[in-house]
């Protein structure tokens, strides 16, 4: 409230001065990409050099059959990658911000600990679980073997989405578990003590006062979620290379962008390529919007 | 912030970053800039027998990375002003689109004579699809074969086939004594057409069904061309286990470190493990076909071209003259120790010499890349059926339709 009445107050024209360095460079660096990326969309391109206008031509080539056959399953993996976080990595994140709430002696090793591994690349990350997976040479196969269990964890189509889910997992589950932790540290102890006066128990407590509490922090880690999954590449890159090996199985949308952009050979690949890019775009802004209007209004 | 990431990806399709400033003239010498993917210590070696017969000119050889991030930069760098003097171009499809915007100088035998003679089967390559002129000095032809393990071989009583049965005969007893027969690896699927093709080229008969196919008369769906790529069902018992699974460094390394007896794969691999596995001594053979004589699949690898906008045109030309010479395609072999494009180079490298005259006798165009074309490329389509068939998922003809499917697009 204060700091609304601070603003209010001072509202003249030379605050607005202060914003113009970073204007000016998020301009320089992400409008007129984004506006040259748009305008290269509608012409047809001989490599580098441009051609002739093509209209809708190049969405057109989004949507014809053989592009078509990979830009759905590759959507499609990207929405299974987002229900996989939600379902496994904030869920998780969210049962370990509830432990360590009641964590009183090393809180913040731990949540160091899990949150570490977010703060390496996940270039890195994605080598070293190959590494860990393969099915030739690799340490968690020798393990799983006396068990029966020895999988080409990332080599089979059935198990190599899930696969990638968990590495994500292991690698975010810090980010959702920060979120919540920070959320869970504003709910005045009363309210639960006051609960618990009138009888609540302890899951009682959690269902009617704790999560309904969280419904922001939930709201925020949903809506981050989707965007990561959606734009992930790194990661399913170091995995399962530019193709989404195997059979296509972790195909996403920004390896099918890098293949159209980069490794495709085409002639016309920076047409179709921004068309991609445009539709990638669009479609990420505008659910997002749409999934931020339901999740706020919820709450 | 992840929207700002997005934008970011998105402006990377449109705004490469500009390479630096490489064309520099000092004391009245003229510097010739090369770009490439190749070990630059290799090419300085080379490039300085040139130097020392061309006082006035200094060659500057920069490699960039190997994989498809040299295409953005040699495209992103030909579109400015400060691109290189001369480039290594890639053979066939991913050569266009650079042709087609016109960064590249038509080359002709008026100032490199020695492209009169090549071989057409090189220098098609090295041309543009559309005005069927030449615009690069064609630089390796490499094969594809499979490699072994000589003191394995030797220690199970084995010596390379010469008949289809032989093959699967030694592979089961290889087997038999834990030894994996071939190392291969399904997981990165560029490598699985390259398979398919060492153990499937004489199934499908060569250049005559590639040129049939091209032409319109054969299909993909042909029942040879089926039971040629069928060979990586045969021969699944005999690859590593979860084959599709094993990445193609996952085999290099099954090979190199002796657990595995054969490798097939293309020559470039020579270098790698003679670099990596010093003790093994190393030998090659075409695999046979029930038929009898397999064939030796190979391609032209790359080649360097000149650019449309250099400062010094005469120099660059007389350099790529140089490069289309004996000279240099000798040259290139005992220091590389991969095939030269060049014409009636002999290699000195005993294993080198038995390929050329195995290839010379039995060799075959390598198929895929005469299919790369088309968004997605008909080489991508039909590794991703492969992998599925490797995978149990499809069957051979299935992935035949696929690939057929997909150069019909085009074609």
């Amino acid at each position: 409230m204060a700091l609304g009445a601070r603003r209010g107050q001072g509202g003249n024209g030379s605050s607005y001065l202060f914003l113009i360095p970073a204007l000016l460079l998020y301009s320089a660096f992400v409008v007129y990409p984004l506006f040259t990326g748009l305008t290269y969309s509608f012409f047809s391109w001989k490599g580098t050099l441009r051609d002739s206008f093509a209209g809708l031509d190049n969405y057109a080539g989004l949507l014809s059959g053989a592009f078509l056959d990979q830009l759905l399953p590759a959507l499609g993996h990207n929405a299974l990658l987002f229900a996989g976080t939600m379902l496994v990595q904030n869920t998780l994140g969210l049962a370990f911000a509830l432990a360590l709430s009641r964590v009183r002696r090393g809180k913040r090793a731990l949540q160091t600990m899990f949150a570490l591994p977010y703060l390496v690349n996940p270039l890195v990350i994605g080598y070293l679980w190959t590494l860990l997976l393969s099915p030739a040479f690799g340490p968690v196969n020798a393990l799983l073997k006396p068990l029966g269990l020895a999988m080409p964890w990332l080599g089979d189509p059935d198990t190599a989405l899930p696969t990638v889910i968990v590495i994500t997992t292991w690698q975010w589950v810090g980010f959702p578990m920060l979120l919540f932790s920070a959320a869970l540290g504003g709910i005045p102890q009363e309210y639960a003590e006051a609960a618990r006066t009138d009888g609540a128990g302890s899951w009682q407590v959690l269902w009617r006062i704790t999560l309904p509490l969280l419904k922001p922090a939930m709201a925020t880690v949903t809506i981050l979620s989707f965007i990561g999954s959606m734009g992930t590449f790194a990661l399913v890159y170091a995995l399962g290379g530019s193709n989404g090996a195997p059979a296509g199985a972790t195909d996403v949308l920004g390896l099918l962008f890098y293949r159209t952009a980069f490794a495709s050979g085409d002639v016309n690949a920076l047409g179709t390529s921004s068309a991609l890019a445009v539709f990638m775009f669009t479609f990420i802004f505008g659910s997002t919007l749409l999934l931020e209007r339901v999740l706020r209004r919820k709450t | 912030m992840r929207l700002a990431a997005a934008a970011v990806a998105l402006a990377m399709a449109v705004t490469a970053c500009a390479p630096s400033t490489t064309t520099r003239a000092d004391q009245g010498k003229i510097t010739l800039s090369v770009w490439g993917w190749g070990p630059e210590a290799n090419y300085d070696k080379m490039f300085a027998e040139y130097e020392k017969a061309n006082p006035g000119v200094d060659v500057d050889a920069r490699s960039f990375t190997t994989a498809t991030e040299y295409d953005t930069i040699l495209s992103t760098g030909l579109a400015g002003d400060n691109g290189p003097d001369l480039a290594w171009l890639r053979a066939g499809a991913n050569l266009q689109p650079l042709v087609e915007a016109g960064r590249l100088l038509p080359l002709d035998t008026k100032d490199v004579p020695g492209l009169a003679g090549y071989d057409e089967k090189v220098l098609r390559y090295a041309k543009g699809d559309k005005d069927g002129k030449v615009y690069g000095v064609p630089f390796a032809v490499q094969t594809l074969q499979v490699i072994y393990n000589k003191k394995i071989f030797a220690d199970n009583g084995i010596t390379p086939p010469k008949t289809y049965d032989e093959m699967i005969a030694s592979a089961g007893k290889l087997k038999a004594k834990g030894v994996i027969p071939f190392a291969f690896g399904g997981k990165d699927d560029w490598m699985l057409p390259i398979v398919a093709s060492i153990f499937g080229t004489a199934h499908w008969g060569g250049d005559e069904f590639i040129a049939a196919v091209k032409a319109k008369q054969k299909k993909f769906t042909d029942p040879r061309f089926v039971e040629g790529i069928d060979q990586l069902n045969k021969l699944k018992p005999y690859f590593p286990e979860n084959a599709a699974g094993v990445s193609y460094t996952d085999a290099q390394i099954l090979f190199s470190s002796g657990k595995a007896a054969m490798f097939p794969g293309g020559l470039w691999e020579l270098n790698f493990f003679t670099e990596n596995a010093k003790d093994v001594e190393l030998g090659v053979f075409t695999p046979p076909v029930p038929e009898g004589q397999g064939l030796m699949p190979g391609f032209t690898d790359g080649s360097y071209g000149v650019n449309v906008k250099t400062k010094h045109k005469a120099e660059a030309l007389k350099f790529a003259a140089w490069l289309a010479s004996k000279d240099y395609g000798q040259l290139y072999t005992d220091t590389l120790r991969i095939f030269s494009a060049v014409p009636g180079v002999t290699p000195k490298d005993p294993l080198l010499g038995e390929v050329a005259t195995t290839f010379d006798q039995h060799g075959a165009t390598y198929f895929m890349n005469e299919f790369a074309y088309g968004n997605p490329s008909s080489a991508a389509v039909f590794s991703k059926a492969l992998q599925e068939m490797l995978l149990g998922r499809i069957t051979a003809k299935q992935a035949a339709e696929q690939l057929d499917k997909s150069v019909s697009t085009w074609l």
